[in-house]
């Protein structure tokens, strides 16, 4: 092909591509139509490539992303077992808070002076049924002080260091308070046993006490007003060969799940001065 | 110096019995780590150190127990002193022989403990007793001294630091 006719067929296609520029729109359309199937053919290496493309960057943003991911999810991880420590530490301290307001709150109202005390320890030994509080001599705290909760009676101080006291529970062979039947007002001696349950001796053998009445205590002995709650009785035995009948108490307090008691420091032992005069007036 | 890290180690023993005991009971029974210590002890250095130890411990404890102050001093004295005196009858003290003469001991003081502890001791309460909290509590001790017994005495071998199947003379 001489140099002559190239130029001709340059110059032709460039004249039909200027012509295909200014030709209407249905010869466009109609070109289109005729281009359609090798436009599909390019389409196919192209969506491949285009495909191709994407998985790539897919994965590689995936990579990093999970590089991200695995960082983020080690911090959250982390941030979870921290706030739930914390979440485990405001739970504690609010159920501790609210022990403590329900102690204030009997605190205030209880007729007698109190002073509040947390529970540092527990039994030394086997032999005894005790704990330690963190209020002592310093705090104005002696021996034979009871101890009580807003639900009853605790125990009795036994032993008062400068800063700390231990307490007898109430469940110690060696404590033994007066208490009282509330139904039948029918007094005796509440004790505890060796093997950790509370009895009350010393009940008339005519008493008409039954299961689940009410114990008090009977405000006789110096360290408990009265009227604070002990427990109910559980069951009444008596052996014939006894002069008393036995009562079983099923205390009010639950010892072992102590966490704040208040000690009382002093109270008022006589009947207050509201008493309607013919409460206390001799009857006719 | 040695007396002072004696001091520590009673009171870390006593304040442990006194706030993780709940933690540390089986079935109600709680194990006596002050007389444990001072058993161990016994075993391993002699029965003046036991007794020493054992003193401590038990005036530490006797502080924290509403009982009177005395009684633990010289049931924990008497126990690391006994024990201290069995490596003299024994040729080598071993593992057995540790776990029966702790629980022999344990027996011994629990029985002691509850004359004075409990006011009234009849044949009930002694039943009791006996059935429910001294051979429960002896097994416990006498088990735990085996055990810190056997760990001590393999780490003191291993580490070429001390004779402690023998005891000090």
């Amino acid at each position: 092909m001489s140099t002559g006719v190239r130029r001709i067929l340059g110059i032709t296609f460039i004249l039909f591509l200027m012509l295909l520029l200014f030709l209407p729109r249905q010869s466009q359309e109609w070109l289109s139509h005729v281009g359609g199937p090798f436009a599909r053919i390019l389409e196919v290496p192209l969506r491949s490539v285009a495909s191709m493309q994407d998985s790539i960057s897919d994965i590689w943003s995936h990579y990093i992303a999970l590089q991200n991911v695995w960082e983020e999810n080690r911090h959250l991880r982390q941030e979870i077992q921290r706030l739930q420590g914390e979440q485990n530490l405001l739970r504690e301290q609010t159920i501790i808070a609210t022990q403590f307001q329900k102690l204030l709150a009997y605190q205030e109202t209880a007729p007698m002076t109190t002073l509040p005390a947390r529970i540092i320890g527990r039994n030394v030994s086997n032999w005894y049924r005790a704990m330690i509080i963190n209020k002592g001599g310093r705090d104005g705290i002696h021996p034979e002080m009871g101890v009580v909760t807003e639900a009853g009676v605790v125990g009795r101080v036994v032993r008062v260091n400068p800063t700390t006291a231990i307490v007898l529970l109430l469940s110690d062979p060696n404590v033994a308070i007066t208490g009282m039947i509330q139904n039948t007002r029918d007094e005796g001696i509440v004790q505890g046993t060796p093997q950790g349950t509370i009895h009350m001796k010393y009940l008339p053998p005519l008493s008409p006490v039954q299961q689940g009445d009410p114990v008090v205590t009977s405000g006789l002995t110096g360290d408990f007003p009265r009227g604070l709650q002990i427990g109910r009785i559980q069951q009444v035995t008596k052996a014939d060969t006894d002069l008393f009948q036995l009562g079983d108490i099923d205390p009010i307090v639950d010892f072992s799940k102590l966490e704040g008691v208040l000690v009382i420091t002093s109270f008022q032992a006589s009947l207050p001065e509201s008493l309607p005069e013919r409460a206390i007036a001799p009857s006719p | 110096m040695t007396i002072f890290l004696d001091i520590l180690l009673c009171l870390g023993v006593v304040l442990t019995q006194a706030t993780l005991s709940t933690f540390l009971s089986a079935k109600g029974i709680q194990p006596d780590l002050c007389f444990v210590l001072a058993c161990v002890i016994g075993f391993l250095s002699g029965e003046y150190k036991g007794l020493m130890v054992g003193l401590i411990v038990g005036l530490f404890q006797d502080l924290l127990a509403p009982g009177g102050i005395g009684l633990n001093m010289i049931l924990k004295g008497l126990a690391g002193a006994l024990a201290g005196i069995t490596t003299h009858t024994i040729s080598t003290v071993t593992g057995p022989a540790v776990l029966l003469v702790t629980f022999a001991l344990s027996l011994g003081c629990g029985l002691a403990s509850l004359v004075v502890a409990y006011p009234v001791v009849d044949g009930l309460v002694l039943f009791y007793a006996f059935s429910s909290v001294l051979l429960p509590q002896g097994l416990y001790n006498s088990v735990l001294a085996f055990g810190a017994f056997w760990l001590i005495n393999k780490i003191g071998l291993s580490m070429g630091m001390v004779d402690l199947g023998r005891g000090r003379r």
